[in-house]
């Protein structure tokens, strides 16, 4: 009886939330299938969902307008990487089987990293939105590009900034040991020496807890001028609370992970004023017509506009990947590689123009800047 | 459940069956399939492996990873670092695993139940740790170690899934047949003693700090060679695979297949990596189904898929004399 | 434009002592609040529900929404809105907890020693993942506003106020159990029953009834030490329970588990240990030293600081 009972609270239960995920399915002429690996579920499904929300709008408007290539449709195919690498090269797997040409993903490096040998030894185009880890371009994959801008490039410019435009010459880095956060750091930390200030305090804390008063503390030991955190945006939240519960008065610049409209959210308007990030522009803030038209339609699809530049960068992949189809007549992946690295200049992208990618993949130029929060909790452009 | 009447037949034809079923399998799937049981594969050579330590011992070891990391992490290393061939590496990654059983096992053998299960969780956690602050440089930090050589076997380099697939499935064979060899040998007669009780297996004359130590040793060298193959696998390493929920899923596959059971270990794997993916049509809820799997599977087969005859003997004496209360029904 | 360099009063290291000190009982309350959970449970059934950390974060995931709500329904008194958020959340965590022994752990009872944990592995899933299908994958925060943010300022040390009173209360709640147990019939009962169900049941105690009581109870504590957590650092993840748990875990073994004074002294002692260990040595490396701290303890101590030395029963 008991049993019973306790089956039927679980049935119950696995029934009503099972019932939330559905998945229709269309199938016509034969599609032009591109994949997107995300992680959908885990510690990252915040980027991943809205990577995939963006795409899939796109993919919709095209479909909606005839489809590429004499009509042929675009099938998105979604892979969730669950933030974790194995899932990463399992996802990689799946989109391999399913026939993909292209695709989308992953968010961070460690994700990207365990699936790019993958798709590379079946000469499948990977674009990367998010994936800034140098290393990732260094194993001469000729079909492997990013629409994000290296680690170190952010390094020095916000070496610069801190240096030259705040006049700070002791510096404190905090990282949280991921992959692009200790990257970031160990840059900036190398660019600030160059440019003349000294590293105070460099460490990293973990990730995903909630009290760091004690590296605070210590932090504010070692009297930095500014402190520069190249983590993301939930511990940056929590830091500037709590730095100013220790009494920790120096300037607080944070890498671009912190550029994230819930990072004010978290944080609070009161705390989070005055924080500077160094980072790709954001969303909202972009002024090209490429730009405001896709927050429009996201807004009105989703009902908000996308949280974070990530997602923008995801949607300018498979941006690049259509206009590679388009501008080719073709969707042989060898081509669409060829004509990305040799022919693609200056294409309008939601993110700015994209001027082009290097022999290594790697998107030309950079549009890093520094923004700082206002009063009313937004980012506006430091300095105006 | 389908178990029953299968093990009417006689052991030798269903061993023959399953065997020639794994041979079958990649000729029958897509390489999709066919890697998701590769990763199956492994998760079966660390059940196995586990199986010494938490089935035969009756060891709560909640640390697993930890073994398979030190494995998976010195195939990296002595490879990236020095060219030595990663099949050479195989018997080193299960050697380096044992030692590192052996030092930290010898100070903690003497806890009982749910301390050495925290003290197995708690190394886990020092050596995720370690790996990711990249102590010496040696483990590169959270972004671990890229470029991982495949084993490379005279003839060919173990490269495609299906290679794999063939790969893997050797040490599983051979894990099987040398468990099912431990398992009836003095020593796991002797592990059998101490898990049933502990005090009268030491008043026998059993050396069972010794006993249990062995244990952990092999145990680790399983794990220290799938952590082997992993490396090799994956051409990487990273501290994330080697996290607590590892070692749960390995502590979830001996107990699910049946604590002590071989086939139980097998089975279970096979549920534990297959479920997800059948699952991936459920999206977002497939954690949860799978989570509810694990609550139903305990509820209504406590004693495992394919519960080993120690098992079922122990039980039906348990029942007798439980001190827990009667509210439940009795666990069949 | 540069700024001034932040100024930093002689005798500074002892004053950072001192606020290392504060940060690591604040922290190590918290732990101490859901470590109580951890051991109860663990006293009557000698069981470790893993899935308490995932009740302590739907502890805080229900506080969000109750706070949301009020506010929205026009409340915005602290002190009408926070008794309600407490209250409520705590009694909802607390009847979860009685659920998911009801379904996950009572027909598991008597099936071994193994089993349950799979079990409650399995439920600590499960509560993940339906509290991310329900409220979405990105953080939920605290709305502002509800509690003081003031600070004190005392010999030149930043002693934030919300810090101070969530140590109050959690020992306040501590010290409130305490008498609870030691005091009380009830109490008496439970302690009973973790010595012996058998006798326990011969002197007439309903042993599922105080399981049942500390599955209540155990929760709720959580729960309290979740809204406390989720108002003072104001976000909430449905992966904190996960994170939280192993660390307030750590912290009843390390106060030998089934012993509710040792759970407190357990979560004080690793949450102290682990912000000197940030604070002086090295952040990234300060887990890593908890759970040395753990080991040694136990090598030294294998029932825990305050754990009896109990012999194996035959």
């Amino acid at each position: 009886m008991k049993k019973v009972l306790a089956v039927a609270v679980i049935l119950v239960l696995a029934i009503s939330l099972g019932a939330c995920a559905q998945k229709p399915q269309v199938k016509e002429k034969p599609p032009i299938k591109i994949g997107v690996q995300v992680p959908l579920t885990g510690d990252w499904a915040y980027e991943g969902q809205g990577m995939l929300n963006g795409i899939n709008m796109l993919a919709e408007q095209i479909n909606n307008a005839g489809g590429l290539l004499d009509g042929r449709k675009i099938e998105v195919i979604p892979a969730d990487d669950k933030s974790d690498a194995k899932e990463a090269a399992l996802a990689a797997q799946k989109l391999i089987n399913s026939g993909v040409i292209a695709v989308v993903g992953s968010y961070a490096s460690t994700l990207t990293e365990a699936s790019q040998g993958l798709y590379n030894d079946k000469g499948i185009v990977q674009i990367t939105p998010s994936s800034t880890a140098t290393k990732l371009s260094e194993h001469g994959y000729k079909r492997f590009f990013r629409t994000c801008f290296l680690d170190d490039r952010q390094g020095l410019f916000a070496a610069k900034f801190i240096v030259e435009t705040l006049g700070c010459k002791k510096v404190g880095v905090v990282h949280d040991n991921t992959t692009y956060a200790k990257g970031l750091a160990e840059w900036t930390k190398k660019y600030l020496e160059d440019a003349g200030a000294t590293v105070v305090f460099f460490d990293a804390l973990t990730p995903k807890e909630k009290d760091y008063s004690a590296i605070l503390t210590r932090l504010k030991k070692a009297e930095p001028e500014a402190w520069y955190y190249t983590g993301y945006f939930p511990e940056a939240a929590l830091l500037v609370r709590q730095a100013a519960d220790v009494g920790l008065k120096a300037r607080f610049v944070a890498g671009n992970a912190v550029n994230n409209p819930e990072f004010v959210k978290l944080a609070g308007v009161e705390y989070a004023k005055g924080t500077i990030v160094t980072t790709e522009p954001l969303p909202t803030d972009l002024e090209y017509p490429e730009a405001k038209k896709f927050l429009q339609d996201y807004k009105t699809k989703y009902g908000e506009y996308p949280g974070s530049i990530w997602h923008l960068m995801a949607a300018d992949a498979f941006r690049l990947i259509v206009e590679a189809i388009r501008q080719t007549n073709s969707d042989d992946p060898g081509k669409i590689a060829e004509y990305l690295h040799t022919q693609l200049k200056d294409f309008p992208g939601i993110t700015g123009p994209i001027l082009g990618f290097d022999e290594r993949g790697d998107r030309k130029g950079t549009i890093h800047k520094a923004y700082v929060v206002n009063e009313k909790g937004e980012f506006v452009p430091y300095g105006k | 459940m389908g178990a029953v009447p299968l093990r009417k037949l006689p052991p030798g034809l269903w061993r023959g069956l399953a065997l020639a079923a794994a041979v079958a399998y990649p000729w029958l799937v897509n390489d999709y399939w066919v890697d998701v049981m590769n990763f199956c594969g492994i998760y079966m050579l660390l059940g196995l492996s586990l199986n010494i330590i938490v089935g035969y011992a009756g060891l709560f070891n909640l640390g697993h990873a930890a073994f398979y990391a030190v494995g998976a992490y010195t195939t990296a290393i002595l490879s990236t670092r020095f060219g030595i061939p990663s099949l050479w590496l195989l018997p080193v990654s299960a050697l380096a695993a044992a030692a590192f059983a052996y030092v930290i096992s010898r100070p903690i053998i003497h806890l009982r139940g749910d301390y050495l299960c925290v003290v197995t969780i708690g190394f886990g956690e020092i050596v995720r740790i370690a790996l990711i602050n990249n102590p010496g440089g040696l483990t590169g930090g959270v972004n671990g170690i890229i470029g991982v050589p495949r084993p490379d076997l005279g003839l060919f380099t173990v490269r495609s899934v299906d290679q794999y697939y063939y790969f893997i499935l050797f040490f599983i064979v051979l894990f099987v047949w040398g468990m099912g060899r431990l398992e009836r040998s003095r020593i796991g007669r002797a592990w059998t003693c101490i898990r049933e009780d502990e005090t009268a297996a030491e008043a026998m004359g059993i050396d069972t700090a010794s006993l249990k130590l062995l244990a952990f040793v092999l145990g680790a060298a399983g794990a220290g060679l799938a952590g082997n193959i992993y490396a090799t696998k994956m051409t990487l390493v990273a501290p994330e695979g080697f996290n607590f929920w590892e070692s749960c899923v390995m502590f979830c596959i001996v107990v699910l297949g049946g604590t002590g059971s071989i086939p139980g270990v097998i089975v279970a794997s096979l549920g534990m990596a297959a479920l997800p993916e059948l699952f991936r049509e459920f999206a977002r809820a497939r954690m949860l189904v799978f989570g509810l799997a694990m609550v139903l599977m305990m509820i209504f087969r406590p004693q495992g898929l394919w519960p080993s005859a120690h098992w079922r003997r122990q039980v039906k004496r348990e029942s007798g004399v439980t001190p827990m209360p009667s509210a439940g029904s009795p666990a069949q | 434009m540069p700024r001034p360099l932040p100024r930093c009063g002689a005798g500074g290291s002892m004053e950072e002592f001192v606020q290392q000190l504060l940060n690591g009982l604040t922290v190590g309350s918290g732990y101490a609040l859901v470590a109580l959970g951890y051991t109860m449970v663990y006293g009557v059934l000698k069981l470790i529900n893993f899935a308490h950390g995932d009740l302590f974060m739907l502890g805080t995931y229900l506080a969000v929404s109750m706070a949301v709500s009020c506010l929205g329904a026009g409340l915005a008194s602290p002190w009408v809105v926070l008794p309600i958020i407490f209250l409520t959340s705590m009694g909802l965590v607390g009847v979860a907890g009685v659920l998911i022994e009801r379904t996950a752990y009572r027909p598991l009872r008597g099936a071994g020693h193994l089993a349950p944990v799979v079990s409650a592995l399995g439920a600590a899933v499960v509560i993940q993942n339906a509290v991310m299908l329900a409220y979405g994958a990105n953080y939920q925060v605290f709305p502002e506003g509800l509690v003081p943010e003031a600070r004190w300022i005392v010999a030149g040390m930043n002693i934030p106020v919300l810090r101070v009173a969530m140590l109050v209360l959690s020992l306040i709640l501590m010290a409130i159990l305490y008498l609870f147990i030691q005091r009380t019939t009830v109490g008496a009962a439970i302690r009973a029953t973790s010595l012996d169900h058998d006798t326990a049941r011969l002197m007439g105690i309903d042993i599922n009834r105080i399981i049942m009581l500390v599955f209540l109870i155990g929760p709720a504590l959580g729960a309290a030490s979740g809204i406390m957590i989720g108002l003072y650092y104001r976000q909430v993840y449905f992966t904190m329970g996960w994170i939280y748990g192993l660390k307030a875990f750590t912290a009843a073994i390390l106060g030998g588990i089934g012993n509710i004074p040792g759970a407190m002294v357990g979560g004080m002692i690793l949450g102290l240990f682990e912000t000197l260990a940030a604070g002086y040595i090295s952040s990234a490396w300060k887990d890593a030293f908890a759970f040395v701290l753990l080991i040694a303890i136990l090598v030294l101590r294998p029932t825990g600081l305050l754990g009896e030395r109990v012999v194996e029963k035959l």
